[in-house]
């Protein structure tokens, strides 16, 4: 028999572990040298928005000689695989992601997030004050904002004509005008909680218009109480329409994309959504819609808006020159002008001249610009300035108060519970 | 006492041509299984984030968490739910549909086909379509339970608390006992017919003949469907995700492993959750396999 080596062994050994360590692949290669910047995004809404956004790039790598290598993943899987890539060092160059501290905060923390604090005095971006301290974590700027965002009731207006109803200005005005069109046979309002994350925006605006935009700030800012009989009240004015049947039934078995379906699709009179669904409504809906606020129980309620999200630069960025390129275009008003054209809404100052806006856009631009620049009560998004947490005590909260397994009262004391915990 | 006359030279060379023999088993172990739960151990016992480079030692807080969180009750209730309705009706579904098409001849192959499809299409699709089905206004289901009177039944299938979980268990089993039948008719080829016949001459029933003489047959080969079917029944994840998105109804340990982990970014009680999973799982897969092997050497095998 043939004598085999241990030192023949120990070389197939360390032959295999190479071959498998290969398989497994490693860190991707790297652009130093190159010209060339990976930019990773959440999956737009819509493939005609992907390709208007590789437009938009294209024109940049225009203007600049940069290539932009884009990837695109569903936002939930971006958090997913980000963290990992971006400790590992073989994140990409920049990216989307979610504002506030419980989101980029964390990644700043963990020294991730490339400080563009110099970058901010030197270029002078316009962004909005409010929207640059979503992105500010340790006095450090780390990011360019994306998109304002208005939350909201779009209407039929057509639908409301015929049953000789105008918006509502009220409350009780609101459940008037719901109880008149479910008698004439049409869902009065549309609703989706299937996914959860929708009761961000159903309690953002019914507590806005509620308990006011100081109130709001001190719940987010942590001065306030969830617990409180306003967030009770906000939390119970949705059971209410839940339970009057002014809502579908089994609102919590409603996917979002159906909700926006049945609205679209001239099914139901209202819809409580975003300024997101904007550009959709104009080019979709065959009647003209209408957004207002969630109303208040004594008054029209404020508007309810907040950060989109932000495009961050990796600190270990292996281009870092080229990517400063991007985060400079990001903050431009030609990106502006672009975001625009897709019923987006710029974080900075940017002129509508020479872009058709439809009257819908046109009032949430003027809604949102007025929140921007801060005057008048504007109330804000709770679920894009707060933890995961809280946010999934409230998505969960939420689906039970509709379920019925869970009173106001006690879904008030879980959001309470997730406020204060880290 | 009895002595090797293998020479000392030789029996040096043939372990060290066992240890050649073995080593790329080893380092697949080694690779693939003892280096991730070493590192899920690790995690289980720091406070990791997913992105703070040294988390902190915090010794079993996570165990003791998991021990008193009423959620991870709940969850394991769902499991069990699961395991029991998840792995009894596919078995239960595949042997009889595979004793069925046992003695098919025409149109047997078209059968199979179509019972085994289900099985075949991605998790992802299964989810999104039964998600069509279930839907509360326009779903077929709904509206079916509409058209033939029982509208009292029309429900939110996948939101409303009392019937999300079985929901998706249904859909799970439709995808999946195609699988069991498909294994069993392959077994069923081997059954003995001679033993089935002389059986039938005794005036022994359909049931008896099946319990006393078919399952004992194919009982290796029914037990290591058993065993599959069961042990992914504690690490569901897939199509409870993709139905319900995790909802608090559904919860099993493997949403809410996932949830924790990567949707709180508390990675160390997720990976903490998902050592509970394995270690459920492992005991009911080794007694099941030993059971099996136990058979096997017996000569029950099929």
């Amino acid at each position: 028999m043939k004598k085999v080596s241990l030192l023949g062994v120990g070389a197939v050994l360390a032959a295999t572990a190479i071959a498998l360590s290969g398989c497994t692949g490693g860190a991707p290669a790297s652009n130093s040298g190159s010209n060339q910047i990976t930019y990773l995004i959440g999956q737009p809404d819509t493939p005609a928005q992907l390709t208007a956004l590789k437009a938009d790039m294209k024109n940049f790598e225009k203007e600049s000689g940069v290539t932009v290598k884009l990837n695109v993943l569903p936002s939930d899987t971006i958090r997913t695989v980000l963290q990992t890539q971006l400790r590992s060092g073989s994140g990409p160059d920049v990216f989307g992601y979610d504002t506030g501290a419980g989101f980029a905060g964390v990644l700043a923390k963990a020294g991730l997030l490339y400080d563009l604090t110099a970058e901010y005095s030197k270029k002078n971006y316009a962004i909005y004050d409010f929207a640059k301290k979503a992105v500010t974590f340790d006095n450090k700027i780390t990011g360019i904002p994306d998109q304002i965002e208005e939350v909201g009731l779009y209407y039929n207006k057509d639908m409301f004509a015929k049953q000789g109803l105008s918006a509502p200005t009220s409350l009780p005005d609101l459940e008037a005008s719901l109880a008149k069109l479910k008698a004439s046979g049409v869902i009065p309002m549309a609703a989706a909680e299937k996914e959860g994350y929708e009761a961000g925006w159903y309690l953002s605006m019914a507590l806005a218009s509620r308990a006011g935009a100081d109130t709001v700030k001190g719940l987010i800012a942590g001065t306030g109480d969830w617990s409180s009989q306003d967030v009770v009240d906000a939390i119970d004015s949705w059971k209410q329409l839940n339970e009057k049947g002014y809502l579908p039934p089994s609102v919590t078995s409603i996917a979002s994309q159906n909700g926006d379906a049945l609205f679209l699709s001239g099914k139901a009179a209202m819809y409580p959504s975003g300024t997101w669904l904007v550009q959709t409504i104009d080019s979709t809906a065959k009647f003209n819609a209408g957004f207002i606020p969630f109303p208040g129980p004594d008054d029209k309620g404020i508007s309810t808006t907040g950060l989109g999200g932000g495009i961050f630069m990796s600190a270990n960025s292996k281009n870092p020159k080229a990517a400063l390129k991007l985060m400079d275009y990001l903050a431009s008003p030609e990106h502006g002008k672009y975001e625009i054209s897709q019923g987006l809404i710029p974080t900075f100052p940017v002129s509508t001249d020479g872009i058709k806006v439809s009257p819908l856009f046109q009032q949430v631009l003027t809604d949102t610009a007025a929140y921007a620049k801060g005057t008048g009560q504007v109330g804000q998004n709770i679920d894009v300035a707060e933890t995961d947490v809280f946010n999934k005590a409230m998505w969960d909260g939420f689906q039970a108060v509709f379920n019925g397994t869970m009173t106001p009262t006690q879904m008030a004391k879980s959001l309470q519970k997730a406020s204060t915990t880290k | 006492m009895i002595t090797s006359t293998v020479p000392k030279v030789t029996r040096r060379a043939q372990a060290r041509l066992g240890i050649f023999m073995v080593a790329p088993l080893m380092i697949l172990v080694i690779v693939f299984f003892l280096f991730p739960l070493g590192s899920s151990v690790y995690y289980s016992v720091v406070d990791f984030d997913g992105v703070t480079a040294n988390p902190p030692f915090v010794g079993l807080a996570n165990y003791v968490r998991m021990f008193t969180d009423p959620e991870v009750l709940h969850a394991l209730t769902n499991n069990l739910i699961w395991i029991v309705i998840g792995t009894i009706a596919p078995l239960v579904i595949g042997l009889l549909l595979a004793l069925m098409l046992w003695t098919v001849r025409r149109g047997s192959a078209l059968y199979r086909l179509a019972f085994f499809f289900p099985f075949v299409l991605p998790g992802v699709v299964i989810g999104i379509v039964w998600g069509w089905i279930y839907d509360p206004l326009s779903g077929w289901l709904n509206v079916a339970l509409r058209a033939v009177g029982l509208g009292s039944l029309v429900t939110g299938w996948l939101g409303n608390p009392n019937t999300a979980l079985y929901a998706v268990l249904a859909t799970a089993i439709w995808a999946g006992f195609g699988f069991a039948m498909i294994i069993f008719l392959s077994a069923l080829r081997n059954v003995d017919t001679e033993l089935v016949d002389a059986a039938r001459l005794d005036r022994t029933n359909a049931a008896q003949r099946l319990w006393h003489v078919i399952l004992p047959q194919i009982m290796p080969v029914f037990l290591m469907v058993t065993t599959i079917t069961l042990v992914g029944g504690f690490s569901v994840f897939d199509i409870i995700f993709i139905m319900t998105n995790g909802s608090i109804a559904t919860n099993v340990l493997g949403t809410y492993s996932y949830s924790n982990a990567f949707q709180l970014n508390n990675i160390s009680y997720g990976t903490t959750l998902a050592l509970l999973i394995t270690a459920l799982s492992i005991p009911c897969a080794v007694l099941l396999n030993r059971l099996q092997r136990k058979l096997s050497l017996q000569g029950t095998s099929a």
